[in-house]
């Protein structure tokens, strides 16, 4: 009976300093692994048609800039700020058309400040997988996300979609982490209530 | 201390779910929400959002797309480097 004997994957800061010194097959291995997670953060910060560009402008930037990676943060984090500035610009580039605020979907208080809904419809939200069409769903999710101001919409795709740290985030986007919180707290209660409007009920 | 209103319940909410809060001023958030049905509500769709919308936005890296990338790379490095 043969074994085979499991090899430890180099780490990333390690393909990184081979990548850096002109090892084409350990910057190939970092693509391999990272390409899946690149595309995914373009699609949530771009959108589909926009996505190829920022994943060939991310990995490009990688390349070009890996000599100037010194491991002040992990490689991941490092890759990911590379990946969320090039969406930002493909965006600044892009002609987009002005889109409709997410404001109107904040919670409302009464004059005491307790909540204007009711209980049932504070929940539903919740429910907003379950009572929608998953493909409705998923072209509703892309279009309130896209929604958001362009700091809210990073840092909730980094912390919530991407499930980095606050603490990561913090450091991707070179912000204070009280800032990053401010940033997905907005962004988490417009789209809360943008997923009540959803299935039909008021914020 | 269940004077603590909805409004600033909610303004706090991300640090209470951070555990950023101090501890005198989360137990106050607990006593309320504990209180208060339309807090326990809104808490509960509030950490809802994340997921539902990460799992309505979860993609996969399309085959073609992986070996254009592939080949984008390979022509621009190797550019990069006889330049």
């Amino acid at each position: 009976m043969s074994m085979v004997v499991p090899t430890a994957q180099p780490s990333d800061e390690a393909l990184a300093a081979r990548a850096a010194a002109g090892d084409d097959s350990a910057f190939e291995a970092i693509v391999g692994r990272y390409q899946a997670r690149v595309y995914r953060l373009a699609c949530r910060l771009t959108n589909d048609t926009d996505a190829p560009d920022v994943l060939q402008e991310t990995f490009l930037q990688v390349y070009r800039h890996l000599s100037s990676f010194r491991g002040e943060s992990q490689f991941g984090t490092w890759l990911y700020r590379i990946a969320t500035n090039a969406a930002l610009m493909h965006r600044r580039a892009s002609s987009r058309r002005p889109v409709e605020s997410l404001e109107a979907f904040l919670p409302r208080f009464d004059d005491q400040g307790k909540h204007a809904a009711t209980p049932a419809e504070l929940q539903v939200a919740s429910c907003a997988d379950e009572r929608l069409d998953r493909r409705l769903l998923a072209e509703k999710a892309r279009d309130g996300i896209a929604r958001l101001p362009d700091l809210y919409r990073e840092a909730f795709v980094l912390r919530d979609l991407e499930e980095m740290s606050t603490a990561d985030v913090a450091h991707a986007l070179g912000v204070e982490l009280a800032t990053v919180r401010q940033r997905v707290h907005r962004a988490r209660l417009m789209l809360r209530g943008y997923l009540s409007a959803l299935v039909g009920v008021k914020p | 201390m269940n004077e603590l209103a909805c409004i600033s319940g909610v303004e706090l909410l991300m640090d209470y779910l951070e555990g950023a809060l101090p501890a005198n001023v989360h137990a106050a958030l607990d006593e309320h929400v504990a209180g208060c049905a339309r807090c326990a509500a809104f808490v509960a769709s509030y950490r809802a959002t994340p997921r539902i919308l990460r799992e309505a936005t979860a993609v996969t890296l399309p085959a073609e797309l992986e070996r254009s990338l592939q080949a984008f790379l390979r022509a621009r490095t190797t550019a990069f480097k006889s330049s």
